[in-house]
């Protein structure tokens, strides 16, 4: 009877070995490859200019949308990545020559509760989900990417457009 | 000889005339100069009470909150919000900015509320036992949001976000299309949806 229970912790522990060594090596190659692929996809430019958000078909208060491009504004300076950071309609970027330019456009706008939060802590959270687009001086696309901001517990719902603009700013900084 | 004196008559009555003449034109210069200015003078002034009155804010707000946008001051900044001219002027302590009525793109009006304990205040709060300060964050009171797009000199879009007090935003609104400022949304319209 002792002899059965060795042979079959015998048999199963190096298959439970291998199956765990196998899913790290596949999850250091997973992660090498990630890298690689970031790496080959930084681009360069001297200078971006920010469009104001498109809201689309999404019901979006102009106050979140002046939030989100002054936000990205302030957000996309710090990253230090760029000479300049243009405004929308500024006409010194015209005359840049690799000018990159970021477009927001709204897909969804869930507006909270900044009361309702603080008292359920589970509720009345504020989201917004927004397309970012970064093309080149050609219109080609650099970047199209999905991004959202929260804000969940605690903060203004205008919070959430802080969120995002630091996810997009991110974003930047692994694409430049 | 009988001819010679007239003459000399003549002579002697058109240097009186000339010197009648000098006699009345000098006074009625003088009449003329205080004349005109006196005509002028009520123009002046009236030139210079339109001058006073651009100078003068028609609408004042204080306790506005400049939540973002200001290029100089710091975000969230308390401050007075005038319509001064034909601009919309915020003035913080020190810093101010000023944004003319013809290039303000759009403007907007909203109404939302805010918690009445905020800041180190509010986290102190969090800290009473039984859910005490989730029940002070109940404790909220109604403003309004008003939202200005605009361009600069070099016509870069800019946008800015204040918060005053419910019932605030829309005079301002007002005064600021009167003066020129687009506005997408009329403050007619938007009454309504502000509930």
């Amino acid at each position: 009877m002792k002899h059965h229970r060795r042979s079959s912790l015998s048999v199963i522990f190096p298959i439970a070995l291998t199956c765990a060594l196998l899913m790290i090596g596949s999850s250091l190659l997973a992660q090498t490859s990630s890298g690689d692929s970031k790496g080959a996809r930084k681009f360069s430019a001297s200078a971006i200019q920010i469009e104001p958000t498109d809201p689309g078909d999404t019901p979006m208060p102009p106050e979140f949308r002046m939030a989100i491009y002054e936000s990205l504004i302030a957000e996309i300076n710090k990253t230090g990545k760029f000479q300049h950071v243009y405004r929308s309609g500024d006409k010194d970027a015209v005359s840049v020559p690799d000018l990159v330019t970021l477009h927001t456009t709204a897909r969804s706008f869930k507006k909270g509760s900044q009361k309702q939060r603080e008292v359920t802590t589970v509720t009345g959270s504020t989201s917004l989900t927004l397309a970012v687009h970064i093309t080149d001086h050609s219109g080609q696309t650099l970047v199209d990417r999905e991004v959202s901001g929260k804000v969940r517990f605690l903060g203004e719902n205008l919070r959430a457009t802080y969120d995002f603009s630091k996810k997009v700013a991110a974003i930047v900084r692994d694409t430049f | 000889m009988s001819i010679q004196n007239p003459i000399g008559n003549v002579s002697v009555a058109s240097n009186s005339l000339r010197a009648a003449r000098g006699r009345i034109w000098a006074p009625g210069l003088f009449l003329l100069t205080v004349g005109a200015a006196f005509m002028f003078l009520p123009a002046l002034a009236r030139g210079e009470a339109g001058d006073a009155s651009q100078a003068a804010p028609s609408v004042v707000q204080t306790d506005v909150k400049l939540v973002l946008g200001g290029e100089t001051i710091k975000r969230n900044s308390v401050g007075t919000l005038s319509v001064v001219g034909s601009s919309l002027k915020f003035v913080s302590g020190q810093s101010k900015m000023e944004v003319q009525a013809s290039s303000i793109l759009d403007i907007s009006t909203h109404e939302d509320s805010r918690q009445d304990i905020t800041g180190a205040a509010h986290f102190t709060a969090m800290a009473i036992p039984y859910g005490g300060g989730r029940a002070l964050a109940l404790f909220s009171h109604k403003v309004d949001v008003l939202t200005v797009e605009y361009k600069d000199a070099n016509s870069g879009y800019h946008g800015a976000i204040f918060v005053l007090a419910k019932g605030q935003a829309a005079p301002i609104k007002k005064q600021l299309v009167a003066m020129g400022a687009k506005a997408t949304v009329p403050l007619a319209e938007e009454a309504p949806t502000n509930k």
